[in-house]
């Protein structure tokens, strides 16, 4: 049976998917995942999942973000705001660097 | 994990649900953060009205995406609140309906008119993101994690609230009056967002001593208000003469607190303000209207393969 492992290398930040393991139960993956996946580089936790139990969606199937033009939902389609409110400035700033990724997959 | 342990602990995204957490944390964290998802779905009810009746197509598109964002948000909340493991999500819309759910201040206001669109996704919006920002570093980790997605969409509803205003207000002269008025009947309301005075302030040291909070109230509403009021004046907007706001010594904005209507937000925090208590009924309404969604979906059959979804799922 495949287990995924997702691992987390601090406390508080996210847990990423950093390979799979073969297993014959949960106990077992958990051993081989912390032995694989946690030995070397630094972790905090580690989760394990059958693969069985994920479900799969991909870009050639199905449009992620939509097929038409949404230009409206996003921050940098608006012409307002200088400087002055950081955390607006810092949103916007995350969007437009989403937005750029985006369109280099695309 | 001792009281004392997880007040030396505290700090940005410390505890997750592998920590043995003390009953008054998680209690706190709950309120907190289910205070926090119950806004974000009343907020989305109170600004649904107007993808309906927005003045173009543009605006009508901007609205129905903001109002799924903020149901999203509320969403994303209820899971990080659920993950503290006092309250089910189901146990939280329950009292949201029912009317023991508390929420935002500001929310529990009727909106009139399109002029009043600006002061919600501006102001309103703006000044949840100044405390929402502070929030990425709150100690409960799923809290932040929720953060930092709700931070990320949130820049646009600021901005395109700040596109409505400025539209308003370099439109026709009765747009400028009725966007000053709407201004006027919101603005000690907005000021009422960030709560009481910190000394008056009944949560705010267990939660500043445990990491949740992040800001006081005070320093969150100056901050807002540094920003803020220059922003409004820039669009030709006039302060109101009461609250008084004063510059102190080190430059920053002070309201006089006794300006403000108290004993009206005490009875908004208590539910018990007559307006507010229909919006919650209106929600109310509203949910019982698609129970027929729900009870279909329920009704479907799991496909094979798959867990069971979690009851609260």
């Amino acid at each position: 049976m495949i287990w995924e492992v997702f691992r987390q290398e601090e406390q508080g930040e996210y847990h990423t998917h950093c390979g799979n393991v073969h297993a014959p139960d949960r106990e077992m993956a958990k051993q081989f995942a912390a032995i694989q996946h946690g030995r070397r580089k630094p972790t905090n936790n580690l989760w394990v999942v059958p693969k069985t139990e994920i479900g799969e969606l991909d870009g050639d199937e199905y449009a992620f973000g939509g097929a038409t033009d949404k230009s409206y939902r996003w921050a940098t389609g608006y012409d307002v705001t200088a400087d002055d409110a950081s955390e607006v400035v810092e949103s916007s700033g995350e969007q437009e660097d989403a937005k750029e990724r985006r369109n280099e997959v695309v | 994990m001792h009281i004392e342990t997880v007040k030396d602990r505290a700090g940005p995204r410390e505890f997750s649900p592998t920590d043995d957490l003390p009953e008054k944390y998680r209690e706190a964290a709950t309120r907190m953060i289910e205070f926090h998802a119950n806004s974000e779905i009343m907020g989305a009810y109170l600004e649904r009205p107007f993808i309906r009746q927005a003045p173009s197509i543009d605006r009508k598109l901007a609205f129905s995406a903001k109002v799924q964002d903020e149901i999203g948000h509320g969403q994303l909340l209820y899971r990080a609140a659920e993950s503290l493991g006092v309250k089910t999500r189901k146990e939280m819309l329950d009292d949201l309906a029912n009317g023991d759910g508390k929420f935002l201040n500001c929310f529990h206001y009727p909106m009139e008119g399109w002029p009043e669109t600006a002061m919600i996704a501006f102001f309103v919006d703006g000044a949840a993101m100044r405390r929402q920002a502070t929030l990425r570093r709150t100690s409960w980790e799923p809290y932040a994690h929720a953060m930092d997605k709700v931070c990320f969409e949130e820049g646009f509803h600021v901005k395109h609230g700040e596109d409505i205003l400025a539209t308003l207000m370099s439109g026709s002269r009765k747009e400028q009056q009725k966007t000053q008025e709407a201004f006027e009947t919101w603005w000690p309301r907005i000021i009422q967002f960030f709560g009481p005075t910190d000394d008056q302030s009944k949560h705010h040291d267990f939660a500043a001593d445990v990491g949740l909070k992040q800001k006081s109230n005070d320093e969150l509403r100056t901050a807002f208000l540094n920003q803020y009021i220059p922003k409004a004046q820039q669009y030709g907007l006039e302060i109101p003469d009461e609250p008084r706001i004063r510059k102190n010594d080190e430059g920053d904005y002070e309201v006089v607190e006794d300006d403000l209507d108290w004993a009206e937000f005490f009875t908004i925090a208590k539910n018990e303000y007559e307006p507010g208590v229909g919006q919650i009924e209106g929600r109310n309404a509203a949910q019982e209207a698609v129970e027929w969604v729900r009870e279909t979906i329920d009704g479907t059959d799991v496909p094979s393969g798959g867990q069971t979804p979690q009851a609260a799922d």
